[in-house]
C-alpha cells in the first residue's frame, strides 16, 4: 500500500513540475539575440574611456596633473604632459586596456572631470595593441579633437611665454628707478 | 567488502575530477580514490586560480585594495568589498555616514540574493534539473539590472569606499527593486512547488552529505553550511555591522546537516533578503554618503579586522598598517576555502555521484578559495 502512495505522490510531483514549465512557455522572452538586438545599457555604466573636449574652452580638460595614474591598481595609463601650470594640459594619453578593471577609480580620482566612462561596452578584439588606446581614440571628437587640444595649449603656451619674456624685458629697462616694484614681480 | 581478508587485494582507482569539470564551478580538481562506485578518500587540489592577491594589496594604496576583492567572491563582490571597506575604516578610525550606510546593507542583501541565485541555478543543474538554472538566472538578470543601475557592473562593483560610498541611489531604483524582490518572491514560491518539492530532487539531497554541528564547528564552518548543520551562527546577528542590529530579520537553521539543508538555508535567506531591502528601503535617512577623507588616506600604526557574513559565510579581514600608504600586510578569511576543506572528511564512504551534490551544496568559489 506503502508503496502504491509513494509511487502516486512522486508521480503528482513530476506533473506540478510539467505544469510550471507549461506555464512559463507561455511567458514573454527575457532573451535578447545579442549581435542583432541590444539590450539597454545602464547610463552608469563603466565601459570604454573618453576625455571629454570643453567646447568653451577649445581643449581637452585634463591637466596632466597625473592624479588619475596614482589612483589607478593596474597602471593602465601614460601620459605626455603639454607645458604646465595655467595653460598645462596632455600631448598624448595613452591606456592599456588590457589590464584594465574598468574599476572607476580613475575618474572618481580626476578634479577636473577630465576623464569619463561611457557605456561602449564591445571591447573584445583578438589582438592585444587593438586594447591600447591612444589620444586619437580616447578624446571626444577624436583625431581631430586631440589635434584642437594641442593646437590652443601651444598657442596659449607660446603667449603666456611671450608675455613672460615681455614682461622680463619691460623689468629689464625700468630696471633703475622701480627697484621696489621689481622683487615683487618676480615673485 | 568490509571483509579484511580481501582488503590487501582491494583494488581502487584513482579519478581527477576537475580541474575542467562542469560541476565543480570553477578550476577545482579533486583526485578521488574509488572503490568501485565508493569513494574510499578524497584530496581537493587547489592552486589553478591563484593570484596572489594578499600580496598584491601590499603593493597597493588602501583604496586600491577594493577591486581586488571583487575577483575574490566574484558571484558576491559587494560583501567582499564591503569586508574590506570596513577593516580599512577601522583601521583609519573612519565611520560612514548612515545613508551610506543603510545603502551598503541593501547593496549587499541584493547580492546576496544574486549569489544564492546562482546557487540554486547550478545546484538544480548539478543534480540534473536544467530548468530551474533558466528560470534562476532570469531572476538574477534583473538583480544585475539593477545592481548594473546602481555601481555600474554587472560583477565586479567595486562599490563601496573607506568611509562611505561613491554614488547615491539613481532614479527609479527603488520602484525596480520593489518589482525585483514582488518578482522574486513569486519565482521562489514556484521554484517550491518546482523544485523543492520534487521526489527526485528531494532523494538526492536527502541525508546525503551530512556535517554534524560537532563536525561543523571543529571545522570552523559558517554561513549556511554551519546553520544547515544547526548551529545558529550568523554574523549579521551575533556581531552586527553596519545597521544589522536595526533590522528585523530571522536566521534559517535547519537540523538535519545534509544537502537538503543547506539548499533550504538558501532559499530561505532570500526571502529575508528580501525583508531586508523593503526595510532598508523604508527606514533610509536622507543626507550625506561619504565622510570626510583626507586627500592622501595614512592610518595611523595598527591592526585591524572586520567580520562580515558574505552568502558563503563569514567573510574577514585582517589589515595591519604601518603608517604608510599602504598596508602592511592583509589577510582574507574565506569560507569557500574553509568548506573546502571539510570534503575530504565528508566523502569517504559515500557514492561518486552524490560527489557533485555534496560539493555544489557547499557552494564553494574558486576566486575565493585561491585568491
Amino acid at each position: 500500500m506503502n508503496t502504491i502512495q509513494d509511487l502516486f505522490s512522486g508521480f503528482m510531483s513530476f506533473l506540478r513540475g510539467m505544469k510550471i514549465t507549461g506555464a512559463n512557455l507561455g511567458r514573454d522572452k527575457t532573451t535578447v539575440l545579442y549581435p542583432y538586438e541590444k539590450a539597454d545599457v545602464a547610463p552608469r555604466y563603466r565601459g570604454l574611456f573618453v576625455l571629454p573636449f570643453n567646447e568653451a574652452n577649445g581643449r581637452l580638460n585634463c591637466t596632466g596633473c597625473t592624479l588619475c595614474i596614482q589612483a589607478c591598481p593596474t597602471n593602465v595609463i601614460t601620459l605626455t604632459k603639454l607645458g604646465a601650470g595655467k595653460h598645462g594640459g596632455i600631448q598624448d594619453f595613452q591606456m592599456d586596456l588590457g589590464r584594465c578593471m574598468f574599476c572607476n577609480l580613475c575618474v572618481e580620482a580626476c578634479p577636473f572631470e577630465a576623464i569619463e566612462m561611457t557605456t561602449q561596452f564591445e571591447l573584445a578584439s583578438t589582438d592585444r595593441n587593438v586594447c591600447v588606446f591612444p589620444l586619437t581614440s580616447l578624446a571626444q571628437g577624436g583625431a581631430a579633437a586631440a589635434e584642437k587640444n594641442y593646437n590652443t595649449i601651444s598657442t596659449a603656451l607660446a603667449a603666456e611665454a611671450a608675455e613672460k619674456a615681455a614682461k622680463a624685458a619691460a623689468a629689464g629697462e625700468s630696471g633703475g628707478h622701480g627697484a621696489a616694484h621689481a622683487p615683487k614681480e618676480g615673485a | 567488502m568490509v571483509n579484511t581478508a580481501t582488503t590487501e587485494q582491494r583494488h581502487t582507482v584513482e579519478v581527477n575530477l576537475g580541474p575542467q569539470h562542469p560541476s565543480t564551478h570553477g578550476v577545482l580538481r579533486l583526485l578521488v580514490e574509488l572503490d568501485g562506485e565508493i569513494i574510499v578518500s578524497c584530496r581537493p587540489v587547489i592552486g589553478y586560480l591563484h593570484r596572489g592577491l594578499e600580496k598584491m594589496f601590499e603593493k597597493r594604496s588602501y583604496k586600491q585594495t577594493i577591486p581586488f576583492t571583487d575577483r575574490m567572491d566574484y558571484c558576491a563582490s559587494l560583501n567582499g568589498n564591503l569586508a574590506i571597506c570596513q577593516a580599512i575604516e577601522r583601521l583609519g578610525g573612519l565611520q560612514a555616514p548612515e545613508r551610506a550606510q543603510y545603502i551598503r546593507v541593501l547593496l549587499c542583501e541584493l547580492n546576496r540574493i544574486a549569489s544564492h541565485l546562482v546557487f540554486l541555478a547550478t545546484y538544480a543543474t548539478d543534480i540534473g534539473a536544467t530548468t530551474v538554472f533558466l528560470y534562476a538566472f532570469r531572476e538574477r538578470e534583473k538583480c544585475l539590472d539593477l545592481m548594473e543601475c546602481m555601481t555600474g557592473a554587472r560583477l565586479t562593483y567595486n562599490y563601496v569606499r573607506p568611509g562611505g560610498i561613491p554614488q547615491d541611489l539613481p532614479d527609479g531604483f527603488e520602484n525596480g527593486l520593489n518589482c525585483f524582490l514582488d518578482d522574486l518572491l513569486k519565482a521562489l514560491e514556484e521554484n517550491d512547488r518546482l523544485l523543492t518539492g520534487n521526489r527526485i530532487f528531494r532523494g538526492r539531497l536527502e541525508g546525503v552529505g551530512v556535517v554534524s554541528p560537532e563536525m561543523a564547528a571543529a571545522y570552523g564552518a559558517s554561513g549556511p553550511v554551519a546553520r544547515g548543520s544547526g548551529l545558529n551562527y550568523d554574523v549579521r546577528k551575533t556581531a552586527p555591522y553596519e545597521v544589522y542590529d536595526r533590522l528585523e530579520f530571522d536566521v534559517p537553521v535547519y537540523h538535519t546537516g545534509d544537502c537538503m539543508a543547506r539548499y533550504l538555508v538558501r532559499i530561505e535567506e532570500m526571502r529575508q533578503s528580501a525583508r531586508i531591502i523593503r526595510q532598508c528601503l523604508k527606514d533610509m535617512p536622507a543626507g550625506e554618503i561619504m565622510c570626510k577623507m583626507p586627500k592622501i588616506f595614512k592610518p595611523p600604526i595598527g591592526q585591524a579586522f572586520s567580520r562580515t557574513e558574505s552568502p558563503r559565510g563569514e567573510l574577514s579581514f585582517y589589515m595591519v598598517s604601518d603608517g604608510t600608504p599602504n598596508p602592511a600586510r592583509v589577510h582574507g578569511r574565506t569560507p569557500s576555502f574553509v568548506h573546502l576543506g571539510m570534503l575530504p572528511a565528508m566523502l569517504p564512504g559515500v557514492k561518486i555521484a552524490d560527489v557533485i551534490a555534496i560539493l555544489g551544496s557547499l557552494d564553494t568559489v574558486l576566486g575565493e578559495v585561491d585568491r
